[in-house]
């Protein structure tokens, strides 16, 4: 049975449609995956989010990881995070999930539940050309730290092949293609917060160009130690007795990190069509800038956000006054949250009497999953489309004075409003801004 | 797949920077590889006593600081040392500075392997220490791998796309292909596309056990391959569309025809045992650059000089090429500088390239005894004068990612 969630005007939507494969056709899309400190249920995933539930807490397990819990626990100035269990076990139930290491792990699961969500069976798979384009920061610093160690300590000839194998950056792609008969093209983007949305721009366009026939977009990152008590050396974990991530709010003391891996299934509309399975949002436009100060200039990061959003509307054919919501990448560190929130104020002064347009940032519950975190955001705009509510930003308080714009309304309730086309935005640590127009499927083509 | 019957932008390469184990600079390196030089030597960048094998393909004497205008080269990893040194030949190769260019217009895509793995090594020396405390920003700041794509456009103040594409082995051909569609796309107006991996104990500890490295030499083709060879380098190229090139009088090196994409889906660290995908790879080149496989007249291979690389990739060879196979030179210079990871398909773009331009093609050197199931014209021992009007490359990844871009002799 098609769902009849999307509307009535579904068939205008297809009459309206260009044509099939080329530059300019839709790309839909037709099913999501996650996991995460929830769970792997999405309809969990939006409760929490619209009750502003935070998904971290206490970690038990980021010390015991490196295997020296005692020594390395004294290291550390707080163990809050956001930190996935499963029994891998139970999970993979009569499938050898060894030689995959934690980011592998949580990419395969992501990439099960959105191809089960978006009906691509085995069989189809066999038939067609799936790919994959997953964002990350690191890889697994885990697997690569530990198997050098080994080298060190043990000796060379201790260390084993499969680790090996896990080392190189694009491993969890490789796994979960290997896992799921996934074909098609695969990818990997590399560019920590803003990755996965680059990854979902890369598969809107391969689609387009018809180098595959449904693409997996999206990305996947682990918390470890050594990712950990990296970012707390470096000054970038959120303080405190009881960290919080605060994006927006002059209380902001830094990021509180995240592990977790989500994967939105897109194809063409065509595609989807033919094989009777309904569009739940389609990926209007793509866009990226990059800022040479890497944040250390205000003007020259407000810049590149401003550019980003701008190029993704072009590419969109969107105007400014057409966004209904902002899914924002802020995380809680204060100067790159103003920069992105500067950067909106610039493109969206120009909204021509539309109002004030709704911004949240979902990473103040989810914390900041690197390479996942597009990929949530986005995901969080799908559901916002589908269940007609936009998340408030849990904890926000302090907005600073300089923030507040008549074009802006930082949320703190729950707002009733199903969203025609949102937009996600993502500021990278190293200066990279990426943004993405996301479209309601029943939005006519060329609409205003 | 948007290709220039319909109406798509020609892309066109109008600048190239190489570092790599024979040498510094896009004539040096050049004209080493045509000389048939080995680039190979003992390993000196960490302590390699422990392994069997000890050589590997190390760019010696390499000092950065010449290439640096803005960043400061000690702050930065190896990778992105090497990657400068490439790049700043590109850019001034291409006078992409002299351009007039809005530097929101220039855009970056880079691969790699293992991005910047000292700062990971550094890490880890101080874990075994017992002086975790001295860990500081540089590990994170410094260690994930995209700061390579992001410090080339810091360096040069390039404000447009920056991707980094961490496709391994086959990652040059990654940023080849990313670079193509962002100036099809619009995107923007010239794109620095490339690769850059450093010499690293953990990958040499990795192929060391996996018995894949050659104790002495690497012999691609030939019936007594013992293995591949570790080694490091970078090259950038200079991509724009052939209108912009033209505009501005640049040298016109090549033209990108196209790019194909696959993946085994089958093993992490072997290839499909038919080289199904990488004859699929192939194949989507060249109905993306609209080429026939008969005008193909070189085949810069990923040929490692592993056993089982060179006899699967002579099957897909053979898959896709039929019997003109027996008829086109593929060659690898990974004989000369070993297999640079990240870097190596783009050294080798840069190498189809120059060949579809000069009509030079580098040899395959250390090839002594044929091996049947390697049948192929691998251009032993002595670079050959053949015009060469379409080129292609390929490079095949751990991950089962294979990646192939086709280059065309420019002909106006």
């Amino acid at each position: 049975m098609r769902r009849s969630s999307s509307g009535a005007l579904k068939d205008e939507v297809i009459v309206n449609s260009t044509q099939t494969n080329g530059p300019e056709e839709r790309v839909v899309v037709t099913g999501f995956g996650t996991i995460c400190s929830w769970g792997e249920d999405v309809d969990q995933l939006w409760r929490h989010l619209c009750a502003g539930d935070p998904a971290y807490g206490p970690s038990s397990s980021l010390a015991e990881q490196a295997g020296d819990a005692l020594s390395l626990q004294a290291h550390l100035q707080t163990h809050s995070a956001a930190e996935v269990s499963f029994d891998p076990r139970a999970r993979f139930l009569g499938r050898n999930i060894r030689p995959v290491d934690r980011t592998g792990r949580l990419a395969i699961i992501a990439a099960e539940n959105a191809l089960e969500s978006s009906r691509w069976t085995e069989e189809l798979r066999g038939e067609h050309l799936v790919g994959l384009s997953l964002g990350t920061l690191f890889g697994s610093v885990q697997t690569i730290s530990a198997f050098d160690r080994r080298g060190l300590e043990a000796g060379p000839k201790y260390v084993k092949p499969l680790d090996f194998a896990n080392t190189v950056i694009n491993a969890a792609a490789g796994q979960t293609a290997i896992w799921h008969g996934l074909r098609g093209t695969n990818s990997t983007v590399a560019g920590g917060s803003p990755a996965a949305l680059q990854a979902i721009g890369q598969a809107r366009d391969l689609l387009r160009a018809g180098r595959a026939d449904a693409m997996l977009a999206g990305g996947a990152e682990e918390l470890c130690f050594e990712s950990f008590y990296g970012f707390q050396q470096a000054g970038h974990l959120a303080t405190g007795e009881d960290p919080q991530a605060l994006p927006f709010d002059a209380r902001g003391t830094g990021l509180v990190l995240a592990e977790g891996a989500a994967l939105l299934a897109l194809e063409t509309e065509s595609r989807a069509r033919e094989r009777g399975i309904d569009a739940r949002a389609v990926i209007l436009g793509h866009g990226s800038a990059f800022d040479p100060s890497r944040g250390r200039k205000e003007p020259s990061a407000v810049r590149a956000v401003d550019r980003a959003v701008r190029s993704a509307l072009a590419d969109a054919r969107v105007e400014p006054g057409e966004i209904d919501v902002v899914f924002a990448g802020s995380a809680g560190r204060p100067a790159a949250d103003r920069a992105e929130a500067l950067g909106l104020q610039s493109v969206f002064a120009e909204r021509n009497g539309s109002g004030p347009v709704p911004v949240t940032a979902v990473k103040a519950c989810l914390g900041e999953s690197f390479g996942a975190s597009g990929a949530f955001q986005t995901l969080a705009l799908v559901l916002a489309i589908e269940h007609g509510q936009v998340p408030a930003t849990r904890g926000l308080e302090q907005l600073p004075d300089d923030l507040v714009a008549p074009s802006l309304d930082f949320r703190r309730q729950l707002l009733d409003l199903r969203p025609r086309v949102g937009l996600v935005t993502s500021m990278g640590l190293d200066g990279n801004a990426v943004a993405l127009v996301v479209g309601a499927p029943d939005r006519p083509v060329g609409a205003p | 797949m948007r290709s220039r019957r319909d109406g798509a932008a020609r892309i066109v390469v109008t600048g190239i920077g190489l570092v790599a184990p024979v040498g510094i600079g896009r004539e040096t390196v050049w004209s080493r590889l045509l000389e048939g030089k080995d680039g190979i030597s003992e390993v000196e960048s960490f302590d390699a006593s422990r392994h069997a094998a000890q050589r590997g393909g190390e760019v010696k004497h390499f000092d950065p600081s010449p290439w640096f205008r803005r960043l400061n080269p000690e702050l930065v990893g190896r990778a992105t040392q090497l990657a400068i040194c490439a790049a700043r030949q590109a850019v001034d190769d291409a006078g992409v500075l002299d351009a007039s260019v809005e530097p929101e217009r220039i855009g970056v895509a880079m691969g790699t392997t293992s991005g910047e793995p000292g700062r990971v090594e550094d890490f880890d020396d101080r874990y075994l220490a017992g002086e975790l405390d001295q860990v500081g920003g540089e590990f994170v700041g410094g260690y994930p791998c995209h700061v390579i794509a992001a410090n080339l456009a810091e360096e040069f103040d390039f404000a447009g796309p920056n991707i980094m594409i961490p496709a391994a082995c086959a990652a040059g051909n990654y940023a080849m292909g990313y670079a193509l569609d962002a100036l099809r796309d619009g995107r923007s107006d010239i794109m620095l596309a490339g690769g850059a991996d450093a010499f690293s104990r953990i990958t040499y500890t990795g192929f060391a056990r996996l018995g894949a490295i050659a104790p002495e030499v690497c012999q691609p083709f030939d019936k007594n391959r013992q293995g591949m060879m570790p080694g490091e380098g970078s090259a950038v190229l200079v991509l724009e569309r052939l209108e912009d090139a033209v505009a501005r009088g640049s040298e016109i090196y090549a033209e990108v025809g196209g790019y194909g994409l696959s993946c085994d889906a089958h093993h992490m660290t072997a290839a499909h045992p038919e080289g199904d995908g990488a004859a699929r790879a192939m194949r989507q080149a060249l109905e993306h650059a609209e080429a026939d496989a008969e005008e193909v007249s070189y085949i810069s291979a990923h040929g490692t000089g592993t056993p089982t690389n060179d006899r699967l990739e002579t099957k897909a060879v053979r898959q896709v090429f039929g019997s003109r196979a027996d008829r086109v030179p593929i060659s690898s210079i990974k004989s000369m500088i070993g297999h640079t990871m990240g870097a190596a398909s783009a050294i080798e773009s840069a190498v189809c390239s120059l060949a579809v331009r000069e009509g030079r093609i580098p040899p395959t050197i250390h090839f002594e005894e044929a091996d049947p199931e390697c049948d192929l014209d691998c251009v032993p021992n002595e670079a050959r004068e053949i015009p060469v009007a379409v080129a292609m490359n390929n490079a095949y990844a751990f991950g089962g990612n294979n990646a192939s871009v086709i280059f065309r002799r420019f002909e106006g």
